[in-house]
């Protein structure tokens, strides 16, 4: 069997034994296990347990717990709700304001807490029903929060990008800069998207009833800023050499469940557990998909079918930007039936030499791979955010949603292709307060 | 077999604990290390090993309490989509492809702990942490696993649970 044969049957294998439903981590390691030991026979078995113990000795990966555990903090308290009270009050003169607070809460909250499903919970518990009072479409109401709470992995601190950063050794601090712009433009996209439909529709722009004092304005100030210090924190002493990411995000852990303590008084033993009980079932969950991910990469890498499949594409001479496509639509199918962490880290030990082969910069790659793993998160039929706005709001079906997400899922495409015409989007931040990659 | 389950489910959230607790203590441990570090200026000697151990440790010993609260991500396409008794039979395979999973990482790292602790292999710090300790996380986590495996399958043999948890399907 030649390693590109054998590289089309563990693909196979690999999704009959995930189709069983068995947990992916699992899932990965016995695939990967059973054809190391296809190969090696009984010997093989020596190298399982350390590879994945030697698999997660870095301290990089420390920070994610620690950033889950910021994450998890942040939403077992109301600063969703004083988020989305902030952007309401400050904007409320501003022509739909309503959909600019809502998508603009979203990408402030997926800032802190790096997770979409949180987002859509906490943004949309407060801000779907207000927007379908004040006479938006459900639709739109539903769909511009789905995709909003997206926005969590393209804007750092990213446990996405942290992945993509460990499976092709790129630099996590680079990546997190990467994401800045690219994620301010896809929010301006979303908002103009959803203003020039609540527009066409006829559907209120503008609320002139509401009339906002300035002592309410000032007033969910001293609940918000601290947060928005803390990730900007955070993010300084990641660059500048001040910290690793580890230890920027232990701090921003602590300072977030200091915050949490002090801003909303929940200093009970009951009321702090569920953040780390949370935090743990989260980072139990990503770091043992790592630690068989890497398995599994080894098994491909001794069986050779990584280096023949880098190989065969180099030789079969396409050109880069059919590569680049293809590369995009495999990620946008995958997307659709598995989580964004476990496809990063299945996929990246075979693409990232491939992309680096054709020319490609791995930390714009990782840009345009995570908006990739965006549409994936509102894409049927295991779009999570769909199914997390489905639980706020029942009385809105599944299809309504959908339908309300898609032009925003058309953002995301459109977003890719602004990237590769003007990598610089991406590019330019890092390259400018880092200095150049080294070559 | 009833009381065989309880106790595994009660020692998967007492292994759970112990997890959570690692994650309590990787963050206080961090935050030492940037102490020591950043404002006493001195040089930090074990922290950065120990947080990284914990972490492998509240991994495999949380991973039990993870698979009992379903935490571990799975692809439910194909059993979200298919009637009652093929989700049954899914699930006692996926039961049984973990609790294979289980044992075979039980059977590689028993050699490997067993090597560290006679030979008492250390970490090549200056802090030369005893290497059995971390590494005993391994058979010790993927043992409960297995175990919770078996009750699972036989929660679902026996029609005690309902496959994956999940609802009956409408008008199946």
């Amino acid at each position: 069997m030649t390693p590109l044969v054998l590289g089309l049957v563990i693909a196979v294998v690999t999704l009959l034994v995930l189709a069983t439903g068995i947990p992916i981590a699992f899932g990965l390691g016995l695939v990967a296990m059973g054809f190391l030991f296809w190969a090696d026979g009984a010997r093989a078995i020596h190298a399982f347990a350390d590879t994945l113990f030697a698999g997660l000795n870095d301290f990089t990966l420390v920070s994610i717990p620690m950033f889950i555990i910021m994450g998890a903090a942040v939403a077992a308290s109301r600063a969703g709700s004083d988020l989305y009270e902030a952007m309401h009050r400050w904007l409320s003169r501003v022509p739909g304001s309503m959909v600019i607070a809502n998508l603009g809460a979203c990408a402030l909250f997926a800032a802190l807490t790096g997770s979409s499903p949180a987002t859509c919970a906490a943004i949309g518990k407060m801000g779907i029903p207000e927007m379908r009072r004040r006479g938006y479409s459900a639709d739109l109401a539903t769909g511009s929060i789905a995709a909003g709470g997206t926005l969590g992995i393209l804007i750092p601190p990213s446990i996405t990008f942290i992945l993509y950063g460990i499976a092709s050794e790129t630099s996590i601090g680079r990546l997190f800069l990467a994401g800045i712009l690219p994620g301010l433009m896809l929010t301006a996209l979303f908002m103009a998207w959803a203003l020039f439909l609540a527009w066409r529709r006829g559907e209120a722009l503008e609320d002139r009833s509401a009339r906002v004092s300035w002592a309410a304005r000032l007033e969910v100030l001293p609940r918000v800023v601290p947060f928005v210090l803390v990730i900007a924190a955070v993010l300084y002493s990641l660059y500048g050499g001040v910290a690793t990411p580890s230890e920027a995000a232990g701090v921003g852990a602590l300072a977030c469940i200091v915050l949490v303590m002090v801003v909303y008084r929940q200093w009970r033993p009951g009321q702090l557990w569920p953040i780390f009980r949370d935090g743990m079932r989260e980072s139990g969950m990503i770091v043992l998909i790592i630690a068989t991910s890497i398995l599994y990469g080894y098994m491909l890498s001794s069986l050779y079918v990584t280096q023949s499949i880098a190989q065969g594409i180099a030789e079969a001479s396409i050109n880069r930007w059919v590569l680049m496509a293809l590369i995009n639509l495999l990620l946008v199918v995958a997307g659709c039936f598995m989580p964004p962490a476990a496809i990063i880290l299945m996929t990246t030990p075979i693409i990232a030499p491939i992309i680096a082969n054709a020319g490609f910069d791995p930390v714009w790659f990782g840009v345009i791979l995570t908006i990739n793993m965006e549409l994936g998160l509102i894409t049927p039929p295991v779009g999570l955010n769909l199914f997390v706005i489905n639980g706020i709001v029942p009385d809105v079906k599944l299809p309504t949603i959908l339908k309300g997400a898609l032009p925003f899922m058309g953002c995301m495409v459109v977003a890719i292709l602004i990237l590769c015409v003007f990598p610089e989007i991406a590019t330019w931040l890092p390259d400018a307060l880092m200095g150049p990659v080294p070559r | 077999m009833e009381r065989f389950a309880r106790a595994v489910a009660a020692l998967s959230r007492a292994s759970g604990v112990i997890g959570i607790a690692l994650i309590l203590v990787a963050l206080v441990v961090i935050c030492h290390m940037i102490f020591v570090r950043f404002v006493l200026g001195q040089s930090s000697i074990w922290q950065t090993e120990f947080v990284i151990f914990a972490l492998i440790g509240s991994t495999f010993l949380g991973a039990p309490y993870v698979l009992l609260t379903r935490g571990h991500v799975n692809v439910d396409l194909v059993p979200l989509h298919v009637g009652d008794g093929a989700r049954r039979v899914l699930a006692l395979l996926a039961a049984a492809g973990g609790a294979v999973f289980a044992l075979l990482v039980i059977w590689s790292s028993l050699d490997w702990w067993w090597e560290a602790w006679r030979f008492d292999f250390r970490t090549a710090s200056m802090w030369r942490a005893p290497l059995w300790i971390p590494y005993a996380s391994l058979p010790v986590g993927m043992a409960l696993v297995l175990l919770q495996c078996i009750a699972e399958g036989w929660a679902v043999w026996t029609g005690r649970e309902r496959p994956f948890g999940l609802p009956p399907r409408d008008g199946a």
